[in-house]
C-alpha cells in the first residue's frame, strides 16, 4: 500500500489518480502516526518551501519521514517534495528542510533565452542507474515546473540531471529516498512508467 | 514543391510524418523496425495463448469487424482457417458499398461458413453527419470512422463476447503508433479518441447538428458512440488487430484471399488498375472523393500512398514512384457530384471549405485539375434528386 | 545532443461558458464547440502538452461549472492543467488548485488588486500563478483591456507584463483580442516584444489557424508556448500532428516515448 502525505501543500489528486490508474493500492493520509501502515510513501509538494516545512513541522511529519527512510522503506519526493529532502531551502530567507539528503535548494538563474521558472517538457540525463528510473530513455520528455533546484552536497546522491541553460539535478536520492524534480503524474506515458517502478521498488539500489 | 521522404516519397503534409537527419520518414523507419526488430514468433505465441484463452467460452469465440476490403477479408479467412474459430462477423455498412464487394462478401461468407450481423445506420442522419464533419474537418467520413470502430464493441457487449479481432495495425500507415514501441495496438477508447473521432465525439456531434428547426434525437448518435468503458472492462474485453501478432503484408494477404476465396479486385476512381492489383479501398464508392479532398488539402493522394508501400517493399524505386505520382495522382472524381448532391453543397462552396483547411505549405491550383474516369459501376450508385445548380 | 533542451509547448485552450465549450472571434460571436468533458478525453488521448481552461462568463454558476470541469480533467488525464476566468481572491486560487489545476490564471483582478498576485505567488509559489494579459492593437499601439475585452486601460502590454513578473507571476498568458479566432496568425510583433522583455515563459494566444502559424511563433519569437483553440476546433488538426509538423520545421517538441 502506498501512502501519499497530505500536509496541506500539494496536488494530491493527480498523484492518487495516477496510482489508481496503475491499479496500485494507494491512500492519502494526514496523520504521521499511521506512517508505519504503508510500505511506500509519496511526498508531493507544490508551492513554497517555507510554508511546506512549516506545515510538516507543525504536524510532526519530519521525524516520521526520517524514521521511514532509516528503516529502509521507499520514499518518493515529487517536485517541492524532493526539495524538502535537503538540508536548507533559500526561498524568502534560509529555512531548514528534512535533512534526508545533504545539500541546498537554490533559485534557478534566468539566462536568456532560458526563462525561470523552468516550465515544460525536458529530458533526463542519467548519472547512475536507479530502479525507479528503469526504462527511462534519454530523448523522452518529462514535465517540469519549478523555480528552485537542488544541489546535493555528495555527487553520489545525484541520479539524473536535466539541462536548462545549465545542467541541474532532476533526480536525487540516498538509500531508500528518491526525489524527482519533475512531475511523473503529469508526464504520461513515460511518467506512469516511473510511478510503476516506484510501486515495485523495495528501497535498495 | 513539397518536401518528400527520400525513400517512399510521402510528402511533409502526410499526417504525423517526420523526416530524420537522413531525410527518411518515420513510417519507413517503423517498417524497417517491423522487419528487423519485432519478435514475430513471440507475438504468434501470444496470439495462440489469447485464442485458446477465449475459445469456446462465449456464444462466439470472437467478434470480427468486417468491411469486405482486403484486410478484413484476410483477417476473417485467417481466423477461420488457421485457428478454426467460430466468429461473429460484424459489418457496419457505411452506405457506400459497391457491387463487387457485395459479391465478394457473399462468396466469402458462404465459403467460410460464418454468422454475419450487418448494421446500416439511418441515411438521413448520415447525410447530416457528412455535411457537419466535412464543414468542420473537411473529412466527411466521420460516421464511418466512429461507426466502424465502436459498433462492433457494442455488439461484443450485447453478445458478451470479449475478444474482438481487427486487422491492419495503425503502425502500417502513420506514426500515431509505431512498430518501434514494440507493443500490441489495442483498439480501445484511447485510440478511438486519439484518431477515430477527428476530435468530435458523438455527444459533441449531437450538439452541433441539433437545432430547433431540425432536431436530432440523441439516440440517433448511439451507433457512433464508443460504448461504456466500465462495461467493456467488466467484460474483460480484448480488442486487438491481428497485425500486432502476425506481420501484416497486404500483398500476400490479397493473393491468399484471391486464391482461396475467389476475391475480386475492382476499379478505383483515379487509380490505374495496374497499380492496384491488391484491391486497396475497393469497398467504398466515395473513395475517389475522399482521395480528391486529401489531394486538395495535402498535395498527395491514393496513388502516392499505394506507391509508398511498393517502394518500401522494394517493388518500385523512389524515382519510379515520383514519376507515376506526377502522372496519375490527385484526379478529380465523378463521385464528387454524388457527394455534393448528398450534402447539398455547390462545387464553389466545396472548394472554399477545403482550401481553408489546406495543410501548409500546400496550396492547390484548381486549374491543374485532371479528371478521373468513372468506374464501371458509377451508374449503380444511389442518387438523390436535390442537386444544387452551379 | 539536440534533444536536451526545454521543448516548446502547444496548448489547447478550452473556453467555457456554464461548463460548455465555446469559441468566438475577437471575443464575440461565440459558437458552441462541444462538451468540455469529451474534449478533455480527446486531448488526453492525444497527449496534449498541457490544457488551459478559461471561464469567460465568470458568474458564480459558471465558476462552479469551471471547478467541475477541472475536477473531471484531473481525474481523467495526467497532464498539466491551468485554469482561470474571474479569479479575484486567494480563495479562488486555492479552490482551483485543490480541484486539480496545476496553475491558475489571474487576469482582470491583477489590475484592480495589485497585491493579489504578490500574495498568491508567495502563498502558492510563483510557478502556480499565470498573469493573463488581453490586449487590442499591436506594437506601440497595443493596450491592455480587461473584463473579457469590455474595459479599456491605458497600459502597454510589455510594461504591464514586466509589472506582473515583478509581482511574482511565473508565466505570462498573452492574448491578442484582435487576432482571436481570426485564424490569420499570431501577433508576432507584440509577442516577441513581451517575450524579450520578461524573464518568465510567455504563452502566446490568439490567431492560430494552421500549423505554419505555430512554426512562425516559435521560429520568430522567444515565446515558450503557443495556445490555440480555433486551430483544433475548426481545422483538421490535432496536437500529435502539430508536434510532427513542428519537428519538421526544426522546432524541438515533446517526445512521448
Amino acid at each position: 500500500m502506498i501512502g501519499v502525505v497530505d500536509y496541506g501543500a500539494g496536488n494530491l489528486a493527480s498523484v492518487r489518480h495516477a496510482f489508481e490508474r496503475l491499479a496500485v493500492e494507494v491512500e492519502v493520509f494526514d496523520d504521521p502516526d499511521r506512517i508505519a501502515n504503508f510500505e511506500r510513501i509519496v511526498l508531493p509538494g507544490v508551492g513554497s518551501f517555507r510554508l511546506a516545512m512549516a506545515a510538516l513541522d507543525s504536524r510532526g511529519w519530519p521525524a516520521a519521514l526520517r524514521a521511514h527512510v532509516s528503516g529502509g522503506r521507499p520514499l518518493l519526493g515529487i517536485c517541492l517534495g524532493m526539495q524538502l529532502f535537503f538540508d536548507r531551502g533559500f526561498e524568502h530567507g534560509e529555512m531548514p528542510g528534512l535533512g534526508i539528503v545533504p545539500g541546498d535548494v537554490v533559485l534557478l538563474k534566468p539566462d536568456h533565452p532560458h526563462k525561470v521558472p523552468h516550465v515544460g517538457w525536458n529530458t533526463l540525463n542519467l548519472a547512475r542507474p536507479h530502479p525507479v528510473l528503469t526504462g527511462v530513455k534519454p530523448h523522452v520528455d518529462y514535465y517540469f515546473v519549478h523555480s528552485y533546484h537542488c544541489q546535493p552536497a555528495d555527487p553520489a546522491d545525484v541520479i539524473a540531471r536535466c539541462t536548462h541553460g545549465e545542467p541541474f539535478v532532476a533526480c536525487a536520492g540516498r538509500g531508500s529516498a528518491v526525489g524527482l524534480q519533475f512531475h511523473p503524474e503529469k508526464s504520461q506515458p513515460a511518467g506512469m512508467r516511473i510511478l510503476e517502478n516506484f510501486a515495485a521498488w523495495d528501497g535498495t539500489c | 514543391m513539397l518536401r518528400q521522404c527520400r525513400r517512399c516519397s510521402l510528402p511533409e503534409t502526410y499526417e504525423t510524418i517526420e523526416f530524420d537527419a537522413d531525410g527518411i520518414c518515420n513510417v519507413c523507419r517503423s517498417a524497417e523496425h517491423k522487419q528487423r526488430m519485432v519478435d514475430w514468433p513471440e507475438r504468434k505465441k501470444l496470439l495462440d495463448q489469447l485464442i485458446e484463452k477465449h475459445r469456446g467460452r462465449a456464444q462466439y469465440d470472437c467478434i470480427v469487424p468486417f468491411s469486405g476490403g482486403k484486410d478484413s477479408t484476410f483477417q476473417l479467412y485467417y481466423l477461420v482457417k488457421e485457428y478454426k474459430l467460430k466468429p461473429l462477423v460484424v459489418r457496419f455498412n457505411h452506405g457506400f458499398m459497391r457491387e463487387t464487394i457485395h459479391r465478394n462478401n457473399q462468396r466469402t461468407f458462404k465459403k467460410l461458413g460464418v454468422d454475419v450481423l450487418e448494421f446500416q445506420p439511418n441515411w438521413h442522419i448520415v447525410k447530416r453527419l457528412m455535411l457537419e464533419s466535412f464543414r468542420r474537418k473537411t473529412d466527411f467520413c466521420w460516421h464511418c470512422h466512429t461507426g466502424i470502430y465502436s459498433y462492433p464493441l457494442r455488439v461484443a457487449l450485447m453478445y458478451k463476447v470479449p475478444l474482438v479481432f481487427w486487422g491492419e495495425p495503425q503502425s502500417e500507415l502513420t506514426a500515431y503508433y509505431d512498430y518501434l514501441n514494440d507493443e500490441i495496438e489495442y483498439e480501445d477508447d484511447k485510440k478511438f479518441n486519439m484518431l477515430r473521432t477527428l476530435g468530435i465525439t458523438a455527444e459533441d456531434m449531437h450538439g452541433m447538428i441539433d437545432s430547433p428547426d431540425a432536431p436530432v434525437d440523441k439516440r440517433d448518435l448511439l451507433p457512433y458512440t464508443f460504448p461504456d468503458v466500465g462495461e467493456l472492462k467488466a467484460l474483460r474485453y480484448v480488442s486487438v488487430p491481428l497485425g500486432s501478432f502476425i506481420p501484416w503484408d497486404y500483398t500476400t494477404n490479397t493473393e491468399i484471399i484471391k486464391k482461396e476465396l475467389g476475391w475480386q479486385i475492382d476499379e478505383l476512381e483515379g487509380v490505374p488498375m495496374e497499380m492496384n492489383q491488391h484491391g486497396e479501398k475497393i469497398e467504398c464508392f466515395m473513395q475517389g472523393s475522399r482521395d480528391y479532398i486529401k489531394f486538395l488539402k495535402r498535395g498527395y493522394s491514393r496513388v502516392c500512398q499505394i506507391n509508398a508501400f511498393h517502394v518500401r517493399a522494394g517493388r518500385m524505386t523512389p524515382e519510379e514512384a515520383s514519376k507515376l505520382n506526377a502522372e496519375h495522382d490527385g484526379r478529380k472524381p465523378p463521385s464528387l457530384e454524388v457527394f455534393l448532391e448528398y450534402v447539398g453543397l455547390t462545387e464553389a462552396e466545396f472548394r472554399e471549405i477545403v482550401t481553408q483547411m489546406a495543410i501548409p505549405p500546400y496550396e492547390h491550383d484548381f486549374d491543374d485539375d485532371r479528371l478521373a474516369k468513372p468506374t464501371w459501376d458509377f451508374e449503380q450508385w444511389y442518387r438523390e434528386d436535390n442537386r444544387q445548380p452551379e | 545532443m539536440g534533444w536536451h533542451l526545454l521543448k516548446r509547448r502547444v496548448i489547447p485552450v478550452l473556453l467555457l461558458r456554464d461548463g460548455r465549450m465555446v469559441k468566438g472571434r475577437q471575443f464575440k460571436d461565440f459558437r458552441d464547440t462541444g462538451e468540455a468533458n469529451t474534449a478533455i478525453r480527446i486531448y488526453s488521448a492525444q497527449d496534449a502538452d498541457e490544457l488551459v481552461f478559461l471561464d469567460i462568463q465568470a458568474s458564480r454558476q459558471s465558476h462552479s461549472a469551471l471547478l467541475e470541469v477541472v475536477r473531471a480533467a484531473a481525474r481523467e488525464c495526467f497532464m498539466p492543467l491551468s485554469a482561470g476566468g474571474g479569479v479575484s481572491s486567494l480563495a479562488d486560487v486555492r479552490e482551483l488548485l485543490l480541484a486539480g489545476a496545476d496553475k491558475v490564471v489571474i487576469n482582470s483582478a491583477a489590475i484592480a488588486q495589485p497585491d493579489l498576485v504578490v500574495q498568491a505567488a508567495e502563498r502558492f509559489g510563483n510557478q502556480c500563478i499565470i498573469g493573463g494579459i488581453d490586449y487590442r492593437g499591436a506594437g506601440r499601439d497595443a493596450r491592455v483591456w480587461v473584463r473579457c475585452g469590455s474595459e479599456a486601460t491605458a497600459l502597454d502590454p510589455v510594461e504591464y507584463a514586466q509589472r506582473l513578473v515583478g509581482a511574482g507571476v511565473g508565466e505570462i498568458f498573452l492574448q491578442s483580442i484582435d487576432r482571436d479566432g481570426m485564424m490569420q496568425g499570431y501577433d508576432l510583433k507584440t509577442s516577441a516584444a513581451v517575450a524579450a522583455a520578461v524573464s518568465v515563459p510567455v504563452i502566446v494566444c490568439g490567431g492560430a489557424g494552421h500549423f505554419k502559424h505555430l512554426a512562425d511563433a516559435f521560429t520568430q519569437t522567444d515565446v515558450a508556448a503557443a495556445a490555440c483553440a480555433s486551430l483544433f476546433h475548426f481545422g483538421d488538426n490535432n496536437p500529435i500532428r502539430a508536434r510532427s509538423y513542428l519537428r519538421n520545421q526544426q522546432v524541438l517538441m515533446r517526445v512521448l516515448r
